[in-house]
């Protein structure tokens, strides 16, 4: 062997140092912002751009004081607690949704046929699409005088269930309030949540499809065949061959799909705005509240973003140890 | 599928009829879920704006929407007619050159340190081998707002050429960084592992140095997948809001611009229908170049 035990060092060196320079530092950063009191208001400098009343007091920052308060200041702090239980509803929301709707795709592309082969070309497509941009396009298609989606919702699915209302409360002893057809989707503080998780859904479904025909195509089509001739329907097969088989993709994919959505913060910007009433303050979306646009509390902020890094930790643990152990 | 084919026989029952309508109706329902976003925004941007506040899929295509999002000057839209009105143009071009360069000098430094360090990680054991790549698997579960937090504060006293990075591209560069750069050395990595080594064992016999070997031998045997992993990069920073918004500021990118297109009556949307294409379509043909390894990509290599 001529290899020379110092080359891997100079190869891995830039990268090295620039990865950590990006990660470990502001991890270290954050972390001892978060045991500190710095709020940029307090800061001479930015009091001037951003005084949020003119006559603030210009103190800089205390340095010398290691305390918890960011920590205990966020269990109390009844906004935080409404940011963590709707980032929860919008992880199991945008993760079940991706998740199912993806294996359904993927089960219907997968098979032979020319429609399947331009469906599964167009599967890329929503992955091209910004969170940003998504988040716009999905307001103004659900806005209830204009949008497309309000328009077919009401349409396709709210009139026709009405219809049938109607006809059951024709009959004696049935009476079943009709669905308000003049829903406004952003302005009702569950179906904005769960519209976000739909755009989220949007994005990953196709891609979290693309992953599972991946996989499909690895099973060997011979293990279909035997239970097809052992008399199994579609059905069966389905529920006994290819979901067991699919298993171990499908917890990987779940797991980053949450951490994705755990981490969820601009399609809440542009879609949103964290409304009505902060039914859509993500954790993430709150935290730059915090930071950067009302409090200006970068060792508030700070605590909160590690809060949710332990969160995310656990994930974290689970899936490297989960994608670690395939190999 | 040969045997499948040949136990139905000729003759097809009813109810495979039926199950082929099914199926072709569930494709269909699949292309409209994902098409009509698309497609929708697409046809919003050539939409005169009076059009734009109906669900009307019949109007005379305009290109008004690209010249307002694209002057800095006042453009007259529905003229000739009664509702004539001027206009503020949003002036993007900046941003399309901010999107344009921050992009792709993420690329052009994210890669190359990329592709060194992925070729050292897949070819040598040292010391803290599997460690450091665990590290940078894990490095893509952090928050990019703990990323943005003391970078926001670090750029602000930084100064270079006597202003702050805050605010600049090279600030916003660098935090890219954090995102780009672990995927690049994991998805440049597969694509050496795929390498088989008896090429480089053979020009080591014949006397080439360890630095001979990777330049000459390998990497010309791996550009199909730096190139795959460079589209990879430019989209992900093409497509990158939370860093634009915290470090960029005022320096804005084309996801940032879109949020320009508010005004006093709200987001005028066909003008962020057109900005939009302008943020999506490039995308769409990197997105198709690079379609086979978007999975790979995205989860490091996890599902296979």
């Amino acid at each position: 062997m001529r290899k020379k035990r110092w080359v891997p060092w100079v190869l891995v060196g830039p990268a090295l140092v620039v990865v950590f320079a990006t990660t470990v530092y502001p991890l270290l950063a954050a972390l001892y912002y978060s045991f500190h009191k710095y709020d940029l208001r307090k800061v001479p400098q930015f009091a001037v751009q951003f005084a949020s009343q003119p006559g603030d007091p210009l103190v800089s920052i205390d340095w010398s004081l290691l305390s918890l308060r960011n920590y205990t200041l966020a269990f109390s702090d009844s906004r935080f607690i409404n940011s963590l239980n709707v980032t929860f509803w919008f992880t199991v929301f945008s993760v079940a949704l991706s998740v199912i709707i993806g294996l359904c795709i993927a089960v219907v592309v997968q098979k032979n046929g020319r429609l399947q082969s331009l469906t599964k070309v167009l599967l890329i497509f929503p992955f091209a699409v910004s969170p940003a941009l998504k988040g716009y396009s999905w307001r103004y298609m659900l806005n209830d005088q204009y949008g497309i989606y309000d328009l077919l919702a009401v349409e396709l699915i709210i009139k026709p269930i009405n219809l049938i209302i109607e006809l059951l409360n024709n009959l004696p002893l049935v009476d079943i309030t009709p669905i308000n057809e003049t829903v406004v989707w952003l302005a009702d503080q569950f179906w904005a949540l769960f519209m976000l998780a739909m755009s989220e859904t949007w994005g990953w479904a196709p891609l979290i499809a693309l992953m599972f025909v991946g996989a499909l195509g690895s099973i060997d089509e011979q293990i279909f065949e035997a239970a097809r001739i052992d008399g199994a329907n579609t059905l069966q097969i389905f529920w006994r061959v290819t979901l067991p088989l699919l298993r171990p993709v499908i917890l990987i994919v779940t797991m980053l799909k949450t951490i994705f959505s755990l981490k969820m913060f601009d399609q809440v910007v542009t879609m949103t705005g964290g409304g009505p009433v902060r039914a859509t303050q993500t954790i993430n979306y709150y935290i730059h509240q915090v930071g950067f646009v009302r409090n200006l509390d970068i060792g508030y902020a700070s605590a909160l973003s590690y809060i949710l890094v332990v969160i995310l930790t656990i994930f974290a643990v689970l899936y490297v140890s989960k994608v670690l152990n395939r190999d | 599928m040969a045997v499948n084919v040949a136990m139905a026989g000729s003759k097809r029952s009813t109810s495979d009829i039926i199950r082929q309508l099914l199926e072709t109706l569930a494709l269909l329902l699949i292309i409209v879920f994902i098409m009509l976003p698309i497609y929708w925004l697409a046809m919003t941007s050539f939409k005169p704006a009076e059009k734009t506040y109906t669900t009307d899929i019949i109007f005379t295509p305009t290109l008004k929407n690209y010249e307002i999002i694209f002057s800095d000057g006042t453009v007259l839209v529905n003229q000739g007619t009664e509702r004539e009105r001027g206009e503020v143009g949003r002036n993007m071009v900046p941003s399309v050159v901010n999107s344009v360069l921050v992009s792709c000098a993420t690329v052009l430094i994210a890669i190359p340190l990329a592709t060194i360090a992925a070729y050292a990680f897949s070819r040598y054991n040292f010391f803290g081998n599997r460690a450091m790549l665990i590290w940078i698997l894990t490095t893509q579960f952090i928050p990019a707002i703990v990323v943005a937090i003391p970078f926001f504060t670090l750029f602000r006293s930084v100064q270079v050429f006597g202003e702050p990075l805050l605010g600049t591209r090279w600030g916003l560069i660098i935090v890219n960084m954090s995102i780009v750069l672990p995927y690049a050395i994991w998805m440049i990595k597969g694509f050496v592992d795929a390498l088989p080594g008896e090429i480089e064992e053979a020009a080591y016999v014949d006397g080439a140095n360890d630095f001979q070997v990777l330049f000459f031998v390998s990497l010309p045997l791996v550009r199909p997948g730096i190139l795959v992993a460079s589209v990879f990069a430019f989209i992900m920073s093409w497509n990158e809001f939370l860093f634009a918004l915290i470090i960029g500021r005022e320096m804005r990118t084309m996801q940032v611009a879109l949020m320009t297109t508010s005004a006093m009556r709200g987001v005028m949307w066909e003008q962020m229908a057109a900005a939009g294409m302008i943020v999506m379509v490039p995308i769409f043909f990197l997105a198709m170049f690079i379609r086979k390894n978007v999975v790979d990509g995205l989860t490091m290599g996890a599902v296979k």
